[in-house]
């Protein structure tokens, strides 16, 4: 007892005095026995939804146990009836209000089950198996249903929107496929919308989410798993691919990652990007996220892995290069060639948005000799006045503009107006009046924070928005040679990353020429033969067509 | 891996502070030189240096009754010490790097300037894309304490009038300070610089000159001083400098008057100048030959010729052909008999042409300069006649 109670050395009077050795390893100890307590805990708690029990032959015990197990909460909804000659044989239906569709169990279960075309079926079964498969053929009404013999069976799909039939005297049950809800209806996709393209966006129903990438993939090896991972919320996650094309191993991944998560609940697609991806602590995202049907069925196309959650209208996508972050699905859409200038013009806005308010500072501080002799009169003659250095003027300024769109999001829809109206007061020419900045200054924030929404990759321009203010602290003490220091620093990062295996630089670093069609440059669709190398690397072929050509005549 | 991390981190941070911020300069404790002028003092130099003043000139709202710049005058017994001193009188710490021109003083440049120049090449902080000019009768403080009319800062103007007008009009040369030195240093060319006259000079200085519609003070280029190595021996007039120019290859555009066959004048521009020199050795004596190739437009016609004719075309090339080659050989003729000394790099072409005749030749090279013979062959073409064919007088006469 000694040795295994962790407390046993504190409780001692002359524990001060320990040697340092013990004093070591108590404290070695203590954590993990917090931890097992927690475990303990953690597993009590679960188990209380996650019964292994089977299921007992009295109907009435069964019910009892689901009433006492449930709380006896309102919307679990238990309506026992008898049928069968004489209405002799005694069952119950079981589902929760709400999220099984009403109509439909009063249609086919209660209905038929009096004056149904199964009736009679019922009736003269004798025998407990035929009774139990003529319930089955009542329920294959409704399409999809399970046999279900424990309580854990029972209570997930109970509460996951089907409807259980209980017999008396069976050990035994049916679950019918009775799932519907009020969901939100398909909409446009709000982060991510176009002008050219499909308008529809996923929605919170996994169901209606697999079935809206179906319809753009109509093909046998479009495979869909479904796992649920959660274990309280017993959240449902599928994995999305085309057999064939995806790279196996990836799969295979994708599964064993998924599988390894081990977390009371999932309550968006975010928990488990943070779960699964290849580096947790790198600024980058290695993981991207889309709610357009139409870009995971692309990215199928291309071999990867849509992960979908089930709650949540965004799909996760691996493996994801760096070059995803730059690609829209309006790149797709429109002509390959605007499609190139927006992606230079994406890349430019990328290094504007990183390194512009550092620049600045480098340059007006470190490096005045850079500027036009007549452009530097001009700056000076705006500092003229300004109390702050300019890496303090620009981090006002900055932070001045994240607060401005945290508040922007965050804030109740009515007062919006009041919050840019104000906004417009600090970071423009009120605070350039009030002496306070430059007026340089603030067109440098406000193109730097303009050039941040131009990154399509919502997760990307995260990033860049963190790594801005410690490139700006390089510049303000480095100047020019900061920030030089910082690009090489994060091309070396970037370069390390690696998504589901995939170097996350590629088709850059490793330089993969052929992979190029669809980087920086757009190529039209024609001359988009190969699918991406590394990401899959059996079914290469994308399609066989050339340039299209002019009539003869 | 979070020890780690931490451990980076705060080392990162106080790297950062270790530097201090070194060498960290805000733009408004600047004070942008843009122009500097040496001249000789009793012992040593008198440094005049141009100081902008950002406030007056690129402010909304400028004040108007202040100069758009300030003159610091210092002396010391070498240019850096000069220099530095101005922070006895100035609140900003003087920056070079955006310097537009040195003038260098008539009486300095009389002595020899090469030591002055030192600090200017060696310094770093001084870029080497101003021009260096000289002043020609008056004192380079003189040149900078003029106020402009148009262009606030009157550094700027003196940059800006040199440049264009060795673009558009060829007697001046714009030389940066390193083209200066390599002049100085070679021993087949010595160097020749813009000159500045002050016109004015009283009421130059005060802001009552840039409130005259016609400012009685101003600043004109007038010419080129030339210089045997770094020492002022004579200057060239505005037809000698552009004749300099043509043989230097500096012609970029330019407009000439050609004489009609029947009486008047042609302005002719040239849009297109390219000069050769190529030097041989003949018997030990060297000789040079200049060929020049033009493209000329015909700009202005005021005597009665018909402009239609091919042959009268082909008169007018001969005729510019000819005026381009006067002004060539007046010009190195003036500069044999007057000044002795080789401005145009004859004395380099020799050395390219005959690197071993020329070791013997550059012993006395400025006298065998004086007598050198030189040839001169321009080709000019006439590309285009304006926008009308004859002259109107022409049309009315007839």
């Amino acid at each position: 007892m000694k040795d295994r109670d962790p407390f046993y050395y504190i409780l001692q009077p002359d524990f001060v005095l320990m040697n340092r050795r013990v004093y070591k390893q108590t404290l070695v100890a203590r954590p993990s026995y917090t931890l097992e307590i927690q475990r303990k805990e953690w597993m009590h708690m679960t188990n209380n939804h996650v019964q292994t029990e089977p299921l007992k032959d009295k109907l009435e015990d069964n019910l009892n146990k689901i009433r006492n197990e449930l709380g006896g909460s309102d919307d679990i909804i238990i309506r026992e009836i008898g049928f069968g000659k004489d209405r002799i044989a005694h069952a119950a239906v079981i589902y929760t209000d709400g999220l099984a569709d009403t109509k439909l169990i009063t249609d086919f279960i209660l209905d038929s089950q009096t004056q149904g075309n199964h009736a009679e079926e019922i009736d003269h079964a004798t025998d407990e198996d035929n009774l139990l498969d003529a319930l089955k053929s009542l329920a294959l009404n409704l399409g999809d249903h399970k046999e279900i013999t424990d309580f854990a069976g029972l209570y997930s799909n109970l509460l996951s929107g089907n409807t259980v039939l209980l017999l008396d005297g069976f050990a035994r049950g049916i679950a019918a496929g009775t799932q519907g809800w009020k969901g939100r209806s398909v909409s446009e996709p709000v982060a991510q919308s176009v002008v050219r393209g499909p308008q529809e966006g996923f929605t919170e129903t996994l169901r209606t989410n697999t079935s809206m990438v179906r319809r753009k993939i109509k093909d046998p090896n479009l495979w869909l798993e479904t796992m649920q991972i959660g274990k309280v919320t017993k959240t449902d996650v599928a994995i999305m691919y085309i057999k064939g094309i995806v790279n196996d191993k990836i799969v295979e991944e994708v599964r064993a990652r998924l599988g390894r998560i081990d977390i009371d609940g999932i309550l968006e697609s975010g928990y488990i990007e943070e779960l699964i991806q290849d580096e947790a602590y790198s600024p980058f995202p290695t993981v991207s996220n889309t709610e357009r049907p139409d870009s995971v069925a692309a990215e199928l196309l291309e071999g990867r892995v849509a992960i979908l959650v089930d709650g949540t209208p965004f799909v996760l996508i691996v493996p994801t290069l760096f070059i995803s972050f730059f690609q829209t699905a309006e790149d797709y859409y429109q002509r390959a060639d605007i499609s190139t200038l927006l992606r230079i013009i994406r890349f430019i806005s990328l290094f504007i948005a990183m390194v512009g308010p550092a620049l600045y500072i480098a340059i007006t501080t470190f490096h005045q000799e850079l500027l036009p002799t007549q452009l530097l009169i001009s700056l000076a003659a705006q500092r003229e006045g300004v109390p702050f250095p300019a890496f303090i003027e620009a981090l006002m300024m900055e932070v001045t503009f994240e607060v401005l769109r945290e508040a922007g999001i965050r804030m109740p829809r009515p007062i919006g107006q009041a919050v840019s109206i104000v906004g417009t007061l600090v970071i423009g020419q009120a605070a350039v009046e009030a002496g306070i900045v430059s007026a340089s200054m603030v067109i440098v924030v406000s193109i730097t924070a303009i050039s941040s929404f131009v990154i399509t990759g919502y997760s990307m321009a995260i990033s860049i928005r963190m790594i801005r203010f410690v490139i700006m602290g390089l510049a303000a003490a480095f100047g020019i040679f900061g920030i030089v220091v910082a690009m090489i620093a994060l091309v070396l990062h970037l370069c390390s990353l690696r998504s589901f295996g995939i170097p996350f630089m590629s088709p850059f670093a490793p330089f993969i020429p052929a992979d190029h069609k669809d980087t920086i440059f757009r190529f039209p669709h024609w001359a988009q033969s190969t699918r991406p190398r590394l990401i899959n690397q059996k079914n290469t072929t994308r399609e066989l067509m050339s340039r299209p050509t002019k009539p003869e005549k | 891996m979070v020890r780690l991390l931490s451990v980076l981190v705060s080392v990162f941070l106080l790297l950062s502070l270790l530097s201090g911020c070194w060498s960290r300069r805000e733009l408004d404790e600047l004070g942008i030189a843009v122009g500097i002028g040496v001249d000789k003092a009793a012992n040593g130099y008198r440094v005049t240096t141009q100081v902008v003043s950002p406030g007056e000139i690129a402010a909304a709202r400028p004040s108007g009754n202040r100069t758009p710049v300030t003159v610091y005058e210092t002396t010391g017994s070498t240019i850096f010490e000069a220099i530095r001193k101005i922070t006895t009188k100035s609140s900003r710490e003087i920056y070079l790097a955006h310097l537009r021109v040195l003038v260098i003083g008539e009486a300095l440049a009389k002595e020899g300037i090469h030591k002055a120049l030192d600090h200017f090449s060696r310094d770093h902080e001084v870029r080497t894309d101003y021009f260096v000019i000289v002043a020609k009768g008056a004192t380079a403080s003189d040149v900078l304490k003029v106020l402009t009319p148009i262009e606030k800062i009157p550094a700027n103007y003196l940059y800006l009038a040199l440049d264009s007008s060795q673009k558009l009009w060829a007697p001046t040369a714009t030389i940066t300070l390193d083209e200066l030195i390599t002049d100085i240093t070679s021993e087949g060319k010595n160097p020749a610089l813009s000159a500045v006259r002050v016109i004015g000079k009283q009421i130059s200085q005060t802001q009552k000159n840039v409130e005259s519609i016609e400012p009685p003070g101003f600043l004109k280029y007038s010419g080129l001083a030339v210089f045997r190595k770094d020492k002022l021996i004579g200057w060239l007039n505005e037809k000698e400098s552009k004749g300099y120019s043509y043989i230097t290859n500096n012609v970029e555009s330019t407009v000439g008057a050609i004489a009609c066959p029947g009486g008047g004048k042609i302005a002719v521009e040239v849009i297109k100048s390219k000069t050769k020199i190529k030097g041989k050795v003949r018997n030990g004596k060297p000789n040079i030959d200049i060929v020049v190739k033009m493209e000329e437009n015909v700009g202005e016609v005021e005597c009665e010729i018909d402009m239609t004719k091919r042959e009268t075309i082909s008169e007018l090339e001969y005729a510019a052909k000819l005026r381009v080659e006067k002004i060539i050989k007046n010009t190195i003729k003036k500069v044999q008999s007057d000044l002795k000394v080789d401005i145009f790099g004859f004395g380099e072409a020799i050395h390219r042409a005959d690197p071993a005749a020329w070791k013997t030749l550059k012993q006395n090279w400025d006298e065998q300069f004086a007598q050198l013979d030189f040839n001169v062959n321009a080709s000019v073409k006439i590309r285009r006649i304006g926008t009308v064919a004859n002259s109107f007088h022409k049309e009315g006469v007839e």
